[in-house]
């Protein structure tokens, strides 16, 4: 078993990507950019599950991806089409001039 | 009659007999708007399935009251599979959810907020999403709450921004699905660690791993736990959490924000209480403190900021949107407390929060149909121009406050007398009920600013004449004003289910 890849660096990947996916979401402008964030972030939790998964030898970590992937698409889906539509209505998605509404 | 004839037709689907129902109901509702083009012959598709759910729920839920028994989802070689199951908690909060998509439905038929354009799927979003809610309390698996939270998410970020000329529902659709988008990031992740930690999904077993004696909390439970907390936290829209709640109620049609606010926020509730009572009650006191303390500081800040902020707002929209902000923090009591009493003043709570937020919502949205403002000035004089109207909103301002013999009342009667006393005890929680009751006077100042430009304030110039609104709207808010009158003097009829549920979801580990 020592040769394996010790699981501490599947969950290091795992918890850099969600940083970065979060520092992305809270920090850039472009909301695109804060959609893919949010992916990345998804992701995170997905390499958790695949680790956690082969290295207990139990088969709902894999059940858990597959779920996680089939949400994450339809969010994208209608993440994408919602901003599609705020660029037609407001002609920006920058989430500096989304602020017609505050407090 | 029981519900022995539909286990004899469905056999083991009979768990999800209601929701398969709406299901159904919204996969035929674009073939109906399609053939007939008419909002109305879609609200009547989608009211009359949702009708024949909530009596099968009914009779489901009488029938395992009476048995004192669950349904199962299952086959024949494996009876219990584990994913779905009926008990009186789900079928209690079943309920719950169609009568709040009832609301929403019936009046999103005649609303002029929403456009004919495109109401099959409306109708269609509108059903799936109460189907995801049934599918979430019914659950017993964090895979079936996590798929279930995400259906009623996505059709709600496509619901919000479905007005969809109009720039604030655009700007706000943009807003949920980002802040969306963040909690469900931070719910897997959360769920990831919770599964590495103890190496299970299944809720029971989940729970008897923490109530197992020798049960030490990990640093990856840990990170699971607060990660889920923080995930479902923006669900319901709980300071420090709540930031997207009232720019979406505002820019969302009033139905949607009906459907939000009353709906899916209790949805979030429920997850709360499936998960995290499940793990915790009836363990150590030194293990489980921790997690009561996270959840009464959540609180006590949920109900301070919704209160003190809605204080400053002149939407009435916004308004009623913090004001649910600081009615998840009373809620959340029953989460620091963690008995069943407790248990139980929440889920009446919440039932009672559905008639008073949902009627208050019907008056806004009949009032906008009919050509006011959303800003608390346009309510100038509203007694002249019709008084009922303004009763009926004085009543459910009133309830929400907290004014006996009203519904809202009884219903925090109850649940701060769960923080306050316990097995005849002075509980610990006293302070958090003291905080809860400190809010509770500072919320009646801006419900009774409304009050006074309805029934105090001159109308404005050109804006005193007759104000008549729909019959559906009528019908629906003299059903809310009649519910909370009702569920104040007489609040058996619901706090006795209330009861059975709270007992069915803590007796195992209690």
């Amino acid at each position: 078993m020592n040769q394996l890849i010790p699981i501490e660096y599947f969950l290091t990947f795992g918890a850099i990507l969600f940083v970065i996916g979060a520092y992305g979401v809270m920090a850039k402008p472009n909301t695109l950019i804060v959609l893919m964030c949010t992916e990345l972030m998804l992701n995170a939790a997905n390499i958790n599950f695949i680790a956690f998964s082969a290295f207990m030898g139990d088969a709902y970590g894999q059940v858990m991806v597959i779920m996680t992937i089939s949400v994450a698409a339809a969010e994208v889906a209608v993440g994408i089409a919602i901003l599609l539509n705020a660029y037609k209505v407001r002609k920006s998605t920058n989430a500096d001039d989304l602020t017609s509404m505050r407090w | 009659m029981d519900a022995t004839i539909f286990t004899d037709i469905f056999g083991y689907y009979t768990a999800i007999l209601p929701m398969l129902l709406i299901l159904v109901g919204a996969l035929v509702m674009p073939a109906v708007y399609m053939f007939t083009r008419k909002k109305m012959a879609v609200t009547i598709a989608s009211l009359a399935f949702l009708i024949a759910s909530a009596v099968v729920n009914i009779i489901m839920l009488h029938y395992i009251d009476s048995l004192g028994d669950y349904i199962y989802f299952g086959s024949e070689d494996a009876p219990y599979c584990g994913i779905f199951m009926y008990t009186s908690f789900a079928g209690l909060l079943i309920l719950l959810f169609q009568v709040v998509a009832f609301f929403a439905i019936l009046v999103s038929g005649v609303s002029s907020e929403v456009t004919k354009l495109h109401f099959g799927a409306y109708g269609a979003l509108m059903l799936i999403a109460t189907a995801g809610m049934m599918f979430v309390v019914s659950s017993t698996d964090l895979i079936g709450i996590f798929v279930g939270v995400e259906a009623v998410s996505i059709s709600s970020y496509a619901l919000v921004t479905l007005k969809r000329r109009d720039p604030r529902a655009a700007e706000a659709g943009v807003k949920y699905v980002i802040i969306g988008g963040l909690s469900t990031a931070l719910t897997i992740y959360g769920i990831s660690m919770i599964y590495g930690a103890l190496g299970t999904i299944d809720l029971a077993v989940i729970g008897a791993k923490t109530h197992d004696p020798d049960f030490t909390y990990s640093w990856a439970f840990i990170i699971g736990i607060v990660t889920m907390m923080a995930g479902y936290g923006f669900k319901i829209a709980a300071a420090p959490f709540h930031m997207w709640a009232p720019d979406v109620y505002e820019g969302a049609a009033t139905p949607v924000s009906l459907f939000l606010a009353t709906g899916s926020k209790k949805m979030g509730l429920a997850v709360f209480f499936k998960i995290f009572l499940f793990m915790f009650v009836g363990v150590t006191a030194v293990k489980v403190e921790p997690v009561q303390y996270l959840f009464a500081i959540v609180a006590a800040v949920s109900m301070t900021v919704g209160n003190v902020v809605a204080i400053a707002q002149n939407n009435i929209k916004r308004m009623l949107a913090y004001s649910s902000i600081a009615q998840a923090g009373y809620i959340l009591i029953a989460m620091a407390v963690m008995t069943p009493y407790a248990l139980t003043g929440g889920l009446f709570h919440m039932f009672t929060h559905v008639f008073m937020k949902g009627g208050a919502f019907l008056i806004v949205g009949a009032l906008i149909c009919a050509g006011v403002g959303e800003k608390i000035s346009d309510y100038n004089g509203l007694a002249k121009r019709n008084p009922l109207l303004a009763f009926a909103m004085m009543i459910f301002l009133f309830s929400l406050a907290g004014v006996p013999p009203l519904a809202g009342f009884t219903s925090k009667f109850v649940l701060f007398s769960g923080a306050i006393y316990n097995d005849g005890v002075m509980s610990q929680w006293i302070w958090l009920a003291f905080i809860a009751i400190l809010n509770s006077a500072i919320s009646l100042y801006y419900y009774v600013r409304v009050i006074k430009a309805m029934y105090i304030e001159r109308p404005a110039k050109g804006a005193d004449q007759k104000l008549a609104i729909g019959k559906v709207f009528g019908f629906a808010i003299a059903v809310c004003a009649i519910a909370v009158v009702v569920l104040g003097v007489y609040p058996d009829i619901i706090l006795d289910p209330c009861a059975t549920a709270a007992n069915d979801l803590l007796h195992w580990w209690m």
